[in-house]
């Protein structure tokens, strides 16, 4: 997507964020913005997961409109 | 396509293997030093070019030449005979549907296992009998072996970083046999997946692990609703998703099935329909990924929802392999992923 001039961006937990990291450089894309989340998801409810979204939302859409714009 | 690096190094197998273990080039054993003069030997199995490159791998996106395959293979202490092997396998676990970027980044322990058919398996004295799942055969020991290091160092799947299997499982360092065809009942694998009987393949499976099924049962009927029951567990990916089960017949329980009267297709059919499992035996969170991988099939699933553990009884697959005795094997699957099968060129 990114290569493509679209804005990326990519969401992971704690526990994969080192596998973001690995992908997006071995893809060409070492500055690819990565929003990450605590893990595990697994053993939170719905609504734990619902809270985090909505605390993060502006963060990402502010990180997404950034690699837009530099892409 | 660039060659693959090379670099001057001591004259001492210590001191090459300390090296390998600080780069983190090895699967934690030692290796065979791959020199220029054992790739060319290597590459002497094949008429392809050493830099033609056969697949790209995830996680890292690495190009899987037939040299850095050969030099993988060396290390792990193939045969030069083995390398179409190799490079069959490769291009396998390269196809989309079989999913090697997620087969290699999860959580699951998911090995690949590579199951060989046709001449092949008597030329390079592939192990399809006595323990053919087990050690003693150079062939399985290393074809499986050079398979991981691939994965590993072409494919940049390192533990804890882009591969991030829990704990993995041992068949991560070596997975391979043959099928016995000379004792199957029935048409072998490769037949089956339509090519020539006197083809030569490679099939790629990913395999969660293996677990052994000992029963005396000497009538079919019994012996199909023993094996099913066994394929159920609440924990599997496979009824999550609708998966791709995998067993490895006994020849001994192959000919009670046989002698019951049933093809292949009749036992796929039984076991799909004795393995079914209510949804209420998953826990709820795993009810819900059911919901969201097989709601196509199912609609609302319900705690009362009979889940199969394949789409389809076609999806249930099985070699036969082994020596004397009554052990079979389930080899349940990541579900997320389908074997691909290649003919060896």
């Amino acid at each position: 997507m990114s290569k493509r001039g679209k804005s990326a961006l990519t969401i992971c937990s704690t526990a994969f964020q080192t596998l973001g990291r690995a992908q997006a450089s071995a893809l060409g894309k070492k500055d690819l913005p990565i929003a990450v989340m605590p893990h595990p998801f697994g053993l939170r409810k719905r609504e734990e997961v619902r809270a985090i979204a909505e605390k993060c939302v502006e963060d990402i859409v502010k990180l997404v409109t950034q690699s837009g714009a530099k892409s | 396509m660039s060659a693959a690096g090379t670099f001057e190094a001591l004259d001492d197998l210590d001191a090459i293997n300390k090296l390998y273990r600080e780069r983190r080039w090895s699967d934690g054993l030692p290796i065979v030093p791959p020199t220029q003069e054992r790739v060319a030997r290597m590459l002497s199995g094949t008429r392809r070019k050493p830099d033609e490159v056969i697949a790209v791998l995830p996680p890292g996106f690495g190009e899987a030449t037939v040299e850095r395959i050969a030099v993988n293979a060396v290390m792990a202490g193939c045969e030069p005979g083995y390398l179409p092997v190799l490079l069959a396998a490769t291009d396998a676990v390269a196809q989309a549907q079989f999913n090697i970027q997620g087969i290699e980044a999860t959580t699951n322990p998911v090995a690949v296992w590579l199951v060989l058919n046709g001449p092949i398996v008597q030329q390079l004295e592939v192990n399809a009998t006595f323990n053919c799942l087990g050690q003693g055969s150079w062939a399985n020991a290393t074809l499986g072996r050079a398979m991981r290091l691939i994965l590993q160092n072409i494919g940049g799947a390192l533990p804890g970083d882009m591969d991030r299997a829990t704990q993995g499982q041992p068949a991560k360092y070596t997975f391979c046999c043959g099928e016995n065809e000379a004792q199957s009942p029935w048409e072998p694998l490769h037949v089956e997946r339509g090519f020539a009987r006197e083809a030569s393949t490679v099939t790629v499976v990913g395999a969660e692990g293996t677990l052994n099924m000992n029963t005396h049962s000497k009538e079919a009927g019994e012996l199909l609703r023993v094996i099913a029951d066994s394929m159920v567990h609440p924990t599997s990916n496979e009824y999550c998703h609708g998966g791709e089960p995998w067993l490895v017949l006994a020849p001994e329980h192959a000919d009670i099935l046989k002698a019951g009267g049933l093809g292949k297709r009749d036992i796929k059919q039984r076991l799909w329909e004795l393995s079914k499992m209510p949804a209420g035996q998953l826990s709820v969170k795993e009810i819900l990924r059911a919901q969201a991988s097989r709601t196509d099939e199912y609609g609302e699933i319900t705690p009362d929802t009979l889940l199969s553990i394949s789409r389809s009884p076609d999806d249930i697959w099985f070699i036969v392999a082994g020596g004397p005795g009554t052990h079979s094997v389930y080899v349940p699957c990541f579900g997320n992923s389908r074997a691909v099968t290649r003919e060896i060129l």
